[in-house]
């Protein structure tokens, strides 16, 4: 008996073992099956799709704009709504095969699942030609939108979107105005005039809380292992002349056609010696190097009404400093490297990164109503749809003013600030979208005082010369060996040069090591990077 | 206690059958209900851990989206080539090498002392829960520890930082490149060294109580009772630890060296599983970072070798 019972017991937990590897795979493909067998005239037609979408946002059964965009597209679509884990999801799914009729998303399918599952995909070319006049209308009036599209050989599988209100750069500069007035200084405009106001701020009671020495002159983001972001004292480097591409994470930009990295340029190095001056200084905040991003965003925060930072780069005021402490600082155009220095001032180009993305809707290349699904893509991006994908219903967030134009309403709960209210409402960034340019709407709150910071920086950002000192970075599908070259060589490099750069700016020593940096930055394959570039973007600047 | 189970096993064998020697077939037989009751974990481990070696092609392959793992034009040792060409093999080396020998050298005796010292303290009450005290750390997640060593480490915010520096010590642990690898395995020993000497403790456990009456009858002091009792009876224990941990001699693991990394530590705390990382999942190069995970498996299993060989030339212990 006892024997028996072992033997069974022992069975079972071997069966469970298998039975558990086994049913992982199979999970996830069954909850997509497209049933769309009825196809009735007069009968809207049944899709399925899956949208990736904010944890924020509101279940899609309540988006007005959305039920009246299937009702006219004359389908009625079973959404599976994904807030986590889409990238687990997505390989099951994909593996299985058997994927919705629809799948929505900020490059939710990227051109590598695309690549990797061939024919899993639609082919939208001849659908756009024949149903869908909206998206011809955006190729034809964003050309750029199309190229965005096209895979090399011309296919087109994902749809890109355009957003068009997002400012032309992500980073603002930020300084304390009620600082400068209560040691009596004046705005800085140039290195050096920097310099001597943060110096003041460290050595006297800035914010006046009576001690002087908790104010914090300068503080830029965490500077990460792979490369340059936002928000860090790389935008110093357009003082020099030179015009970052989205922040140009890994030193590429483009000046006069050629395509340069800075990390080996002597304009950097001047930028590091300004650095290194105010960190050995101690103006720059001790643990920039080693805090993280919340921290980053919390010391600026200061202590209730005192401010703690004196100079530094974020997105939008309020964002970067609260509520609270917002008035005391005001945005500043781009510094002069010298006084008497005649070099036209830039700034960080990131218009295109902000306004388009790729791939925000796919097709089931076996979806048995393509039709239908066109006519409902179709309708997401006539531009008075899409101005709700992208802020939310007619009614409740916009208001029509009946003569053709358009004003986004503020919060219905006042408690709320105007982006959350939009990532709550509707799909937002994360929807297809084409906001026309002659489409005219007034933006919300935090869209116009995010305008309104950028205005400093408009002279610089409007000197640049798109064609030939922006790298387009977005609009370039390398090949998979240029790719994984690239991929090696930048690797190499951001592990010699963001060492380099922090240590530089904490001890110093640039002056010392720069030559022998430059020839060792020639051996982790910099070169050849520059040459690939260059390649791909003189073919791009062809094709247009 | 060996002649024990000697004596035992020869009783057993006598009364299967004649003949010292027996067939594979018979020892099945004989112990089938231990076969089947370890038949799961067989299952597991063939599925889990040898099915999936099939993988490893992909280390001598290009990665080929559209023809899958096993369909990729076949490159040879092309990648292993790449690597130690590579302009970061030197330094990756020394710095996975450097962390995982401090780890062994410095975390593996401390267990062992924590399980001799805790062996000889008789209050029975405050050592358990000293145990659970010193044991407790093993489960704290890596990114908490991390946040935990961010927050006290902090040199304007955190309490070492501040203790640092009302001594006259100007520095930045959290970035200074010496500080980097003394922070990793402190940290280390803290969070593990409890958990560690639990098999120490158990093993210890065994030691037979009149072994310790005789040695004090003897007249031994606490220390010639540790040196001549306590480690002999843990001794194959620790051999056996020693082989495993030396087959880890190239792993440092990946989550805390990782989220410890930042800007000015980077020169010494980029290793291969960091390396890895940034070329494989942040810049899709399978093939390379396949071939990278096979050389450092390559070299671990040789060291694991070579120290069980070395081990059972010397004391007869070993794991085969």
């Amino acid at each position: 008996m006892k024997r028996a019972w072992s033997l069974i017991l022992a069975f079972l937990l071997a069966a469970s073992a298998l039975a558990a590897c086994s049913g992982g795979k199979n999970n996830d493909g069954g909850g997509g099956a497209s049933d769309g067998a009825s196809g009735g005239s007069g009968k809207r037609v049944k899709l399925t799709a899956i949208m990736t979408k904010h944890a924020l946002t509101k279940p899609f059964a309540e988006m007005e704009w959305l039920q009246a965009a299937e009702e006219r597209a004359g389908v009625e679509i079973e959404w599976e709504e994904v807030t986590a884990d889409w990238s687990q999801k997505k390989g099951a799914l994909l593996s299985s095969g058997d994927i919705p009729d629809l799948i929505i998303g900020p490059n939710a399918i990227t051109d590598a699942d695309i690549a990797m599952f061939p024919g899993l995909f639609q082919d939208l070319r001849d659908l756009i030609e024949s149903h869908g006049p909206n998206v011809k209308a955006m190729f034809e009036a964003k050309p750029e939108t199309r190229a965005l599209a096209t895979q090399t050989d011309g296919s087109i599988y994902g749809l890109p979107k355009y957003q068009r209100f997002w400012p032309a750069t992500a980073t603002r500069q930020y300084i304390n105005q009620q600082w400068l007035d209560n040691l009596g200084l004046k705005m800085p405009t140039t290195w050096d005039e920097l310099f001597d106001v943060l110096v003041a701020f460290k050595e006297q009671d800035a914010n006046g809380n009576g001690d002087p020495n908790d104010e914090i002159p300068m503080d830029f983001a965490p500077v990460g292992t792979g490369g340059f972001g936002h928000f860090q004292p790389t935008v110093l480097l357009g003082s020099t002349g030179i015009t970052l591409t989205n922040a140009s994470g890994q030193g590429y930009f483009m000046e006069d056609g050629v395509v340069k990295n800075f990390l080996v340029d002597e304009r950097y190095k001047r930028v590091v010696q300004f650095l290194a001056k105010c960190y050995a200084a101690g103006l720059i905040n001790s643990e920039v190097f080693t805090q993280d991003y919340t921290k980053f965003q919390s010391v600026a925060r200061g202590d209730g009404n005192t401010a703690k930072v004196g100079f530094t780069w974020g997105w939008e005021v309020t964002d970067r400093f609260g509520n609270t402490l917002a008035p005391q600082y005001v945005s500043m155009a781009p510094l002069k490297e010298t006084a008497d220095s005649d070099v036209q001032v830039s700034w960080d180009y990131t218009y295109e990164a902000l306004n388009y993305g790729v791939n925000m809707v796919v097709m089931s290349a076996r979806s048995k109503n393509k039709e239908a699904a066109m006519r409902f893509i179709n309708e997401l991006y006539d531009p008075v749809v899409s101005m709700q994908v992208l802020f939310g219903s007619i009614g409740p967030n916009i208001k029509d003013n009946g003569d053709g134009t358009y004003e986004v309403l503020p919060p219905a709960d006042p408690a709320m600030d105007p982006g959350t209210w939009k990532w709550t409402s509707t799909w937002a960034d994360n929807g297809p979208m084409y906001i026309a340019d002659d489409l005219v709407l007034t933006l919300g709150t935090d869209m116009q005082s995010v305008g309104a910071q950028t205005e400093p920086l408009m002279p610089a950002l409007d000197a640049i010369d798109k064609e030939n000192d922006v790298l387009p970075t977005m609009f370039i599908k390398y090949s998979p060996e240029d790719n994984s070259t690239l991929a090696l060589n930048n690797t190499n490099l951001m592990n010699l040069a963001m060492a380099k750069f922090s240590q530089w700016v904490t001890s110093g020593g640039i002056e010392q090591e720069w030559d022998n940096y430059v020839k060792e930055v020639e051996r982790t394959g910099l070169p050849q990077s520059l040459e690939i570039i260059q390649r791909y973007v003189d073919e791009n600047k062809r094709n247009q | 206690m060996a002649q024990a189970t000697q004596t035992a096993s020869g009783a057993v064998r006598t009364a299967a059958g004649p003949g010292r020697r027996r067939s594979a077939w018979q020892t099945l037989k004989r112990d089938r209900q231990l076969w089947i009751m370890i038949l799961p974990a067989i299952v597991v481990i063939l599925l889990f851990n040898y099915v999936p070696m099939y993988g490893i092609q992909l280390a001598f392959r290009d990665y080929d989206f559209t023809k899958g793992l096993t369909g990729g034009e076949w490159r040879g040792l092309y990648y292993f080539r790449q690597f130690i060409d590579s302009y970061m093999f030197a330094d990756i080396m020394r710095n996975t090498v450097t962390i995982s020998l401090a780890t062994i050298l410095l975390g593996f005796p401390a267990p062992i002392i924590l399980a001799l010292i805790l062996n000889q303290v008789r209050w029975k009450r405050g050592k358990k829960m000293l145990q659970t005290v010193v044991y407790m750390p093993h489960f704290i997640s890596i990114v908490v520890l991390v946040g935990l060593l961010n927050v006290l480490l902090s040199p304007n915010t955190g309490i070492v930082g501040y203790l640092l520096r009302s001594m006259g010590y100007e520095i930045n642990l959290l970035a200074s490149t010496s500080a980097f690898v003394p922070v990793y395995v402190l940290s280390d020993i803290w969070q593990h060294c409890g958990w560690n000497s639990i098999i120490y403790l158990a093993a210890l456990s065994t030691v037979d109580p009149q072994l310790y009456d005789s040695a004090k009858i003897d007249g031994a002091g606490k220390w010639q009772t540790m040196r001549h009792i306590d480690l002999p009876a843990i001794a194959p224990t620790i051999i056996i630890l020693f082989i495993l941990s030396m087959g880890g001699v190239l792993t440092t693991g990946f989550e805390k060296i990782f989220l410890m990394q930042n800007t000015l530590n980077l020169p010494v705390s980029e290793v291969i599983s960091t390396y890895v990382y940034k070329i494989g999942i942040l810049s899709n190069q399978f093939s390379y970072s396949a071939a990278i995970g096979l050389f450092n498996t390559v070299i671990n299993f040789f060291f694991l070798f070579v120290t069980n060989q070395i081990a059972r030339r010397v004391s007869n212990i070993s794991l085969w």
